[in-house]
C-alpha cells in the first residue's frame, strides 16, 4: 500500500487515496471549499494548494491521488503552500461582499472561518467596496432555497450534487471570469427533494435555507445527533435546537447510510411535532368526556382496566398494537407487558403494510415507502408474525365482539399524512372494545373512543434505539424535555409492567439496549455505547476551527 | 528556402480538390498508409516536429502516449481554435489550403489510431467553417475519407464543430469539455487527454499548423525535415505579424531565422520608419521583449527562452516609439479578463482585478502601490491555476510594467489621496469595467502617442 508522509506523519493508504483524504485521516486541517467526500472532486477553489516533494508547482491534495513514497507539506509547514493558500483567499474576498453581520451563514461559514485565520487570512482590504463586481442577491430559488450570487465563491459543490447525487441537474454557472454566477435555469424554482442538501454543502452563505435562515444565529444552536424518523432508511442527523424548539434538522454523515445527505421531508419531519396540538395530561374517560388526570390515577385506570380484561383468562381478548415509529426499547417493554400479562393476545404492530413496505425504494437516493423508521426493529422483536395481523384483523375480531381490550401505542408519521383509512379503523377500533388504553402524542379525533389516554414523548424528546430497513442499529437522541406531564413510552410501559405485578424493569436505555440485544439473535454483539457514530463519519469533521487561535482546534 | 506549408497556399485554386491533389495532396497520406502507424509515430518523433500551437511539446511523443485498452477507441481532435491575440497563421492555412490540414489530420488519425476526428473551429471563424465542410465534402465524394482512407483498409470520419466564441476553448481541455456539449472549463489534470480525454476515451489535441507539417514529413522524409531549422527547433514557422509594421501579415520563416531581419524584411520594417520599442514574439500570453532585448534574437523554441520569452503560437505583435504601452497592457488584461472562464478562484479573481487596477491608472487613479500590487496578484495567480490562462494572464503585466515603469509612473497622480480605502472612489471610475462604454471611452484618448499605437 502508497506510503505517504504528511507534514512529517507517514500513513498507509489504499491506492487512489487523495492527499486530502490522507490528511483528514491524519488530523491535518488542509482548507478547502470545493472538496467534498460525497462528490467528484473539481479542484477548482485551490485552497487546498500543497507542496509535494519533487512537483514542479503545487497540487491541488483534492485531486491529487497519492503515490508511494510521496512526501506532502501542507500551509503548516510550507510557507509556499501557506503563502499560495492565503493569496487564493484573498481572491475569493476581492469581490465577496462585506455582509456577514446580515448573513445566515455568519458563525458557520468556511470563508468566514478561513479569513479569521492567521495562517490564510486576516488580510488588509485592498479593494473599496464600491470596486466589486456586483451581482444579483436574494434570488427565490423555490420553497427550500434562497440564492445569493454575491456571496457564492463558485465551488461548485452545489451544481455537482444537482448533477451526479440528486440528478436533478437544476443548477449550472453562467457568465466567465468575476461575472460567473450561479443560476438555476430561468430562475426556476428548485423541483429536487434533496434540495435543503444544497445548502448544507454551500460552504457559504449563498444558498441559503428558507426554513431556517433569520430563524436563530448558528451559534445560539444545541445540537443533539440523532436519527431520522421520516422512513425506514434511517438518515443519520443532527438536531440543532434553541430553548426548547427545534430549529433545523441537518444530516450528519454516515457512509453506511445516507452518505452526506438528507431528504427534504426528512429535514422538515420536526415540523409535524408541532402541527397538532400536544397531548400534556393522562385522560380518563367519564361519562363520554375526557377528564384530565394525574399520572397515578391514569395508570390506576388502565391497569385496572387491563386486569379486568386479563382475569376474564380468554385466548385473544386482548388486542395490543405498536407503532413500529416506536424505539426498539419502547417496543421490547410493550411486548414484554403484553406477552406476559394476557393469555395469546393478538399482539402486533402493523397499522397498514409496514413490514412489505419497509425496504421498498421511493427514489434511487434514500426515501422508502415505509414512514416508519422502526419497522425492522419491530420485525425482529416478532411484532409483524401472523399473516394478515395487525390493525385491520383486530378490527374484525372487535366487531364480532371478540376483543375486551385494546392497548395502542401510536406515533403520528412525521412525514406525509396517516391514511384517512387508518385513522378511521383505529377510531372504529376504539369504539368496539369495551375496554382501551392508547398512549400517544397528540390530540386526534381518532382517540376520543378511548377510555385511557397516556400522553408519551415524541421522537427528540426520548432516547433509543431504531433499527433501518437494512437491520442497522441505531441511537436516537433526545434534544428536549417532553412537553407537560408526558413522559417516554419507556417508562409508561415500566410503571404499567410494576402494576401488573412484574418485576420492575430498569427504564435505563443502555440496560434495556442489553436485554434487547439478549432478546433478538441478530443484535449479538452489539453494544449501547458503541452505537454512536464515530467521528470520523462525520461531515465536516468534528473539531471545526476556532476563531483566532493559532492552528485549528483539535490540532 | 524550403516551404512547408504555404507552398501552394498561394494558388487561388488551391482550395479545391482537383487542383490541391494535382499539386501532390494527399501524396503524404499514400506515404503514410504504406507504414505501419508505429513507423508514422517514429517518423515524426524523429523529424523533431513541435507543436505549433504554443507549447511546442514533442508530437511524436504526444502521440506515444496513447495506449487504449480494449474496447476503447481513441479520438483526434484538431485544434482549430486560434484566439490568441495577435494569431492569425492557421486561418491563412485554413482558408488558402483546407485539403492540407486535412490531409495532415488523417495522417495523425491513422499513426494513433483513430477512427474519429474532430476539427474544432474557433467561432468567430464561421466563414473558413463553409470552407472546410465543402473540402470535407469534396474528400468525402472522393473516398479519400470515410469507410476507407484512400485505398487503404482504414475508416476515418472527420467532423467540423464550430465553437462559440471562447479562448478557453482552445485550451485542449476545455476545448474536450466543449466538444462534449459543456460548459468551457478546463479539467485538472492529472488524468491526461491521452488516457482520458474526449467522452474519456484517449485523445490527441494537435494544432492546425503542427498536423499542416505531416504531409511535407511523409512526402520528403524525417531527415529533410531535421536539416531545416535549428537542432531542438525543427522545420519551419508561420508567424502572423501585426502593429507597427509596413507589412503585417502571415510570413513561414525557417526555424532559426532572425527577428531583426524578420522585421526588417518579411514585415516591411517599422511604420514611417519610426524606432521599434517592443516586440511581442508569440501571442499576448508570452513575456514582451524590449527592442533591446530582440537583438540576437532567433524565431526558434530556445532562442525565444533563452530572451525569457517564448515563440508561443508566433502571433508577433510589434510596437513602435509612438506606443503607449499602459494602454497596450490594458487591452491585453481586459482580454483575458474577459475570456477567463471563471472556474478557478485565482484567474477568475485575479485577471478582472488586474484590469481593474491598470483601468484606474489609466484614468488617472492609480494608488501609489499599484504596480507592486499588480505584480503581487500575478505572483498569486502564477501556477496555482487548472490551466495555462492564468499563467498567460500574467505574464504581459509582469514583463510590461517591469520592462516599462516609468510609463505607468507617469500615471499615478502627482497628489497622492491620502484619504482611507472606503472614501477614495467616490468619484473614481465605479462603473468602469471592461467591455464597459465609460471604459471604451477613456481608452479613446491615449496619454501619449498617436491612435496607431493602439492595438
Amino acid at each position: 500500500m502508497p506510503l505517504v508522509t504528511i507534514d512529517e506523519q507517514p500513513l498507509e493508504v489504499e491506492p487512489g487515496t487523495l492527499i486530502i483524504q490522507a490528511a483528514d485521516r491524519l488530523g491535518i486541517e488542509v482548507p478547502r471549499f470545493c472538496y467534498h467526500p460525497d462528490l467528484r472532486p473539481e479542484g477548482n477553489c485551490r485552497m487546498c494548494l500543497v507542496e509535494v516533494k519533487g512537483y514542479p508547482r503545487l497540487a491541488v491534495a483534492c485531486a491529487t491521488p497519492v503515490v508511494d513514497g510521496m512526501i506532502v507539506s501542507t500551509p503548516h509547514t510550507s510557507a509556499l503552500a501557506q503563502g499560495a493558500v492565503r493569496g487564493v483567499l484573498e481572491f475569493l474576498l476581492v469581490n465577496h461582499p462585506l455582509d456577514c453581520p446580515i448573513c445566515d451563514q455568519a458563525g458557520e461559514c468556511s470563508l468566514q472561518d478561513f479569513y479569521m485565520h492567521p495562517h490564510y487570512g486576516l488580510h488588509s482590504s485592498e479593494v473599496d467596496p464600491s470596486e466589486k463586481v456586483r451581482k444579483r442577491k436574494a434570488i427565490d430559488l423555490g420553497p427550500r432555497v434562497v440564492l445569493d450570487s454575491e456571496r457564492c465563491v463558485m465551488c461548485s459543490r452545489c451544481v455537482r450534487f444537482s448533477a451526479e447525487v440528486s440528478g436533478a441537474s437544476e443548477l449550472q454557472f453562467v457568465q466567465r471570469g468575476n461575472h460567473v454566477e450561479l443560476k438555476a435555469f430561468e430562475d426556476r424554482a428548485l423541483a429536487d427533494p434533496y434540495a435543503g442538501n444544497l445548502v448544507d454543502i454551500c460552504p457559504v452563505g449563498a444558498l441559503t435555507s428558507k426554513d431556517f435562515r433569520f430563524k436563530c444565529r448558528v451559534w445560539h444552536l444545541e445540537h443533539t445527533d440523532s436519527i431520522c424518523a421520516g422512513c425506514s432508511t434511517g438518515c443519520n442527523l443532527r438536531i440543532d435546537h434553541y430553548r426548547g424548539e427545534i430549529q433545523r434538522l441537518v444530516p450528519r454523515r454516515n457512509p453506511a447510510v445516507n452518505r452526506s445527505w438528507l431528504c427534504d421531508e426528512g429535514r422538515l419531519s420536526y415540523r409535524a411535532l408541532s402541527a397538532a396540538p400536544r397531548l400534556t395530561q393522562p385522560r380518563v374517560r367519564h361519562d363520554g368526556t375526557h377528564d384530565d388526570v394525574d399520572w397515578e390515577e391514569a395508570l390506576a385506570a388502565a391497569d385496572q382496566g387491563l386486569h379486568a380484561a386479563r382475569t376474564v383468562g380468554r385466548p385473544t381478548a386482548v388486542a395490543a398494537l405498536a407503532s413500529t415509529s416506536a424505539t426498539n426499547e419502547a417496543l421490547l417493554l410493550f411486548k414484554r407487558y403484553v406477552a406476559s400479562t394476557f393469555v395469546a393476545p393478538l399482539l402486533d404492530c402493523r397499522f397498514g403494510q409496514e413490514d412489505r413496505w419497509v425496504e421498498e425504494r421511493e427514489d434511487a437516493l434514500l426515501r422508502r415507502r415505509d414512514k416508519h423508521p422502526n419497522t425492522r426493529g419491530a420485525m425482529l422483536l416478532d411484532l409483524a408474525e401472523t399473516p394478515d395481523g395487525g390493525l385491520r384483523q383486530m378490527l374484525a375480531r372487535a366487531r364480532e365482539g371478540a376483543i375486551d381490550a385494546a392497548l395502542l401505542l401510536y406515533y403520528p408519521p412525521l412525514v406525509r399524512q396517516e391514511d384517512p383509512a387508518t385513522l378511521e379503523a383505529l377510531a372504529a377500533l376504539l369504539h368496539a372494545v369495551p375496554f382501551s388504553v392508547v398512549l400517544t402524542t397528540h390530540e386526534g379525533a381518532w382517540c376520543r373512543g378511548a377510555s385511557v389516554v397516556l400522553p408519551v414523548a415524541a421522537w427528540s424528546e426520548e432516547v433509543g434505539t431504531y433499527t433501518n430497513y437494512a437491520g442497522v442499529v441505531q441511537r436516537v437522541g433526545q434534544a428536549l424535555a417532553p412537553p407537560g406531564a408526558a413522559r417516554s413510552a419507556v417508562q409508561v410501559l415500566g410503571d404499567l409492567l410494576a402494576r401488573a405485578g412484574r418485576a420492575r424493569a430498569s427504564t435505563a436505555p443502555g440496560a434495556l439496549f442489553a436485554e434487547l440485544v439478549a432478546t433478538v439473535p441478530t443484535y449479538a454483539g452489539l453494544a449501547y455505547e458503541s452505537l454512536v457514530s464515530r467521528a470520523a463519519d462525520v461531515y465536516p469533521p468534528e473539531g471545526r476551527m476556532a476563531y483566532g487561535q493559532e492552528g485549528f482546534a483539535g490540532h | 528556402m524550403e516551404r512547408i506549408l504555404t507552398a501552394q497556399a498561394g494558388h487561388d485554386d488551391q482550395r479545391t480538390l482537383a487542383a490541391a491533389r494535382s499539386r501532390g495532396a494527399y501524396e503524404g497520406l499514400r506515404r503514410a498508409l504504406d507504414l505501419t502507424p508505429q513507423e508514422v509515430i517514429t517518423a515524426v518523433t524523429e523529424s523533431g516536429l513541435r507543436g505549433r500551437g504554443g507549447a511546442g511539446f514533442p508530437t511524436g511523443r504526444k502521440w506515444a502516449f496513447i495506449r487504449p485498452q480494449p474496447g476503447q477507441a481513441v479520438y483526434l481532435l484538431c485544434n482549430a481554435d486560434e484566439s490568441e491575440p495577435g494569431t492569425f497563421k492557421d486561418h491563412y492555412l485554413l482558408e488558402r489550403d483546407p485539403h492540407l490540414v486535412l490531409e495532415g489530420v488523417c495522417i495523425a488519425a491513422y499513426a494513433i489510431g483513430a477512427h474519429t476526428a474532430y476539427i474544432y473551429l474557433r467561432g468567430e471563424y464561421a466563414s473558413l467553417g463553409r470552407i472546410l465542410e465543402s473540402a470535407l465534402a469534396e474528400a468525402r465524394a472522393a473516398g479519400l475519407i470515410g469507410a476507407t482512407l484512400l485505398d487503404s483498409s482504414v475508416a476515418l470520419q472527420i467532423r467540423m464543430q464550430l465553437g462559440a466564441g471562447a479562448y478557453i476553448c482552445g485550451e485542449e481541455t476545455g476545448l474536450i469539455q466543449s466538444l462534449e456539449g459543456r460548459r468551457g472549463y478546463p479539467r485538472v489534470r492529472p488524468p491526461f487527454p491521452a488516457v482520458h480525454g474526449f467522452v474519456n476515451q484517449p485523445t490527441v489535441v494537435n494544432n492546425v499548423e503542427t498536423l499542416a507539417n505531416l504531409p511535407w514529413i511523409m512526402t520528403h522524409g524525417t531527415d529533410a525535415f531535421a536539416r531545416i531549422g535549428t537542432e531542438k527547433s525543427t522545420g519551419t514557422k508561420l508567424i502572423s505579424v501585426c502593429g507597427a509594421v509596413n507589412r503585417p501579415g502571415v510570413y513561414e520563416v525557417e526555424m532559426g531565422y532572425p527577428l531583426s531581419e524578420f522585421l526588417d524584411h518579411e514585415a516591411g520594417g517599422i511604420l514611417e520608419g519610426r524606432a521599434l520599442k517592443a516586440v511581442i514574439p508569440g501571442g499576448t500570453s508570452v513575456p514582451v521583449l524590449t527592442a533591446q532585448e530582440t537583438e540576437g534574437v532567433t524565431i526558434d523554441f530556445e532562442s525565444m527562452q533563452h530572451a525569457g520569452t517564448m515563440l508561443g503560437s508566433g502571433g508577433m505583435i510589434v510596437f513602435d516609439e509612438t506606443a503607449s504601452m499602459p494602454h497596450a497592457l490594458a487591452t491585453m488584461a481586459d482580454f483575458y479578463a474577459h475570456e477567463s472562464c471563471g472556474e478557478c478562484t485565482p484567474c477568475r479573481e485575479g485577471t478582472g482585478w488586474m484590469a481593474w487596477i491598470i483601468a484606474r491608472l489609466l484614468a488617472g487613479q492609480g494608488r501609489p502601490d499599484d504596480l507592486e500590487r499588480l505584480l503581487r496578484i500575478g505572483n498569486n495567480i502564477e501556477g496555482r491555476t487548472i490551466c495555462g490562462l492564468g499563467d498567460a494572464a500574467v505574464q504581459p503585466v509582469r514583463s510590461i510594467i517591469t520592462k516599462f515603469r516609468p510609463e505607468f509612473e507617469a500615471l499615478l497622480p502627482a497628489v497622492i489621496d491620502s484619504r482611507p480605502d472606503w472614501q477614495r472612489h467616490e468619484h473614481g471610475p465605479r462603473t468602469a469595467r471592461h467591455g464597459d462604454p465609460a471604459r471604451e471611452a477613456t481608452l479613446s484618448e491615449p496619454v501619449t502617442g498617436p491612435p496607431t499605437a493602439r492595438l
